[in-house]
């Protein structure tokens, strides 16, 4: 991945369509959703254009992408299928991840965007905070209370 | 094949699936100015740009530099985007090109990020035929100005669509091969694929036109 300045849509998407498409998998199972995710978040990054901080493409790709899970969700009041489980495991302990999932998928939404951010997708907890638009302690916060309640579902 | 690497697999056809969706979505809405993609080439990958009026660029490598990136975002905005559908008709003329089935291009091409003396010597050059070569000296002059040959050099130094304006057939007036953006050894096969055998300096003075 090269680093410097985004110059171009190309530059963004290239460097980032990977881990947003991930990303929006993980938080909504569903291929055909997450490929829906994936797309109006790059358009919105488009129509935005400039991102707003130099050197914080990521966290702000990571709050279109939750904004748009979230709306959805919202939109159709209820949760979201966790259909593609292989595609959406992280490449860990795959015995376990049908339990990770299922125990992922009835976190509240906030708990689980921030569970995956941190868990799955390896942001820093200044980037989670970022891409949720909270404090880095209410990040933490909401990782450590999903983390509690993944162990529990787990046991 | 293993699980994981099927499902890896997978993956990457859902991603190359959502991303021709995504960028065909952005030319509708006009949110792309400019499509690109990379070739493999005989003399390495290229990477191709073809913008609203014709080619923008064909760079010797598998990313554009800085510098020619800045020109064309400069020009059109940062509607950059991959985007095979545009750039593939280029794409296979240079094929064609490097198959021997093509002596010149078709594809229209765009000189208007450049300045107006750039943009006379690189259509003179586009007028030395396939298999002839010019002297610097000679384009300078037919792009009207004939002391303006170390000009002309730099600017087809700074020939940002070369193999389709064709900088490869222009050699300094001693019969050396000159300067080349994708390295002499490129512009010798260029010039040995449309004419036959190039000496490893270029060509001797006496031998010259």
């Amino acid at each position: 991945m090269r680093t410097g300045d985004v110059a171009t849509f190309g530059e963004l998407l290239e460097r980032h369509e990977r881990e947003i498409f991930a990303y929006a998998l993980r938080l909504v199972g569903d291929r055909d959703e997450a490929d829906d995710i994936y797309q109006e978040t790059f358009l919105a990054a488009f129509r935005a254009w400039p991102p707003p901080r130099r050197g914080q493409e990521r966290a702000w790709l990571y709050r279109i992408a939750t904004n748009k899970v979230v709306d959805r969700a919202r939109r159709r009041k209820r949760l979201v299928r966790m259909g593609d489980v292989r595609l959406a495991a992280p490449e860990r302990d795959g015995a376990s991840m049908a339990d990770l999932t299922a125990a992922v998928k009835v976190l509240p939404s906030g708990q689980r965007a921030a569970f995956v951010l941190r868990k799955l997708q390896g942001l820093e907890y200044a980037d989670v905070a970022r891409a949720l638009e909270c404090s880095e302690d209410a990040a933490r916060a909401r990782v450590a209370e999903a983390m509690r309640k993944v162990k529990e579902a787990m046991r | 094949m293993s699980g994981r690497r099927a499902a890896t697999l997978d993956a990457d056809r859902l991603l190359a699936d959502a991303r021709e969706r995504l960028v065909s979505r952005a030319r509708r809405e006009g949110l792309e100015t400019v499509g690109y993609r990379v070739m493999d080439s005989p003399l390495g990958p290229l990477w191709i740009a073809v913008g609203p009026r014709g080619v923008l660029a064909i760079h010797y490598g598998a990313e554009p530099s800085a510098p020619e990136l800045a020109r064309i975002v400069r020009t059109y905005g940062p509607g950059v985007l991959p985007d095979a559908r545009r750039a593939d008709p280029v794409a296979r003329e240079i094929d064609e090109y490097f198959a021997g089935k093509r002596r010149s291009f078709d594809v229209p091409v765009d000189l208007a990020p450049l300045t107006d003396f750039q943009r006379r010597i690189l259509r003179a050059t586009a007028a030395v035929a396939y298999g002839d070569v010019a002297t610097y000296a000679r384009v300078a002059a037919k792009a009207g100005n004939e002391k303006a040959s170390r000009a002309a050099g730099q600017a087809l130094g700074a020939n940002p669509i070369p193999i389709v304006v064709p900088c490869h057939r222009v050699v300094a007036t001693d019969g050396t091969l000159g300067g080349y953006a994708g390295g002499l050894d490129a512009k010798r096969r260029l010039l040995a694929l449309e004419g036959g055998t190039v000496p490893p300096g270029g060509w001797p003075k006496k031998r010259r036109a």
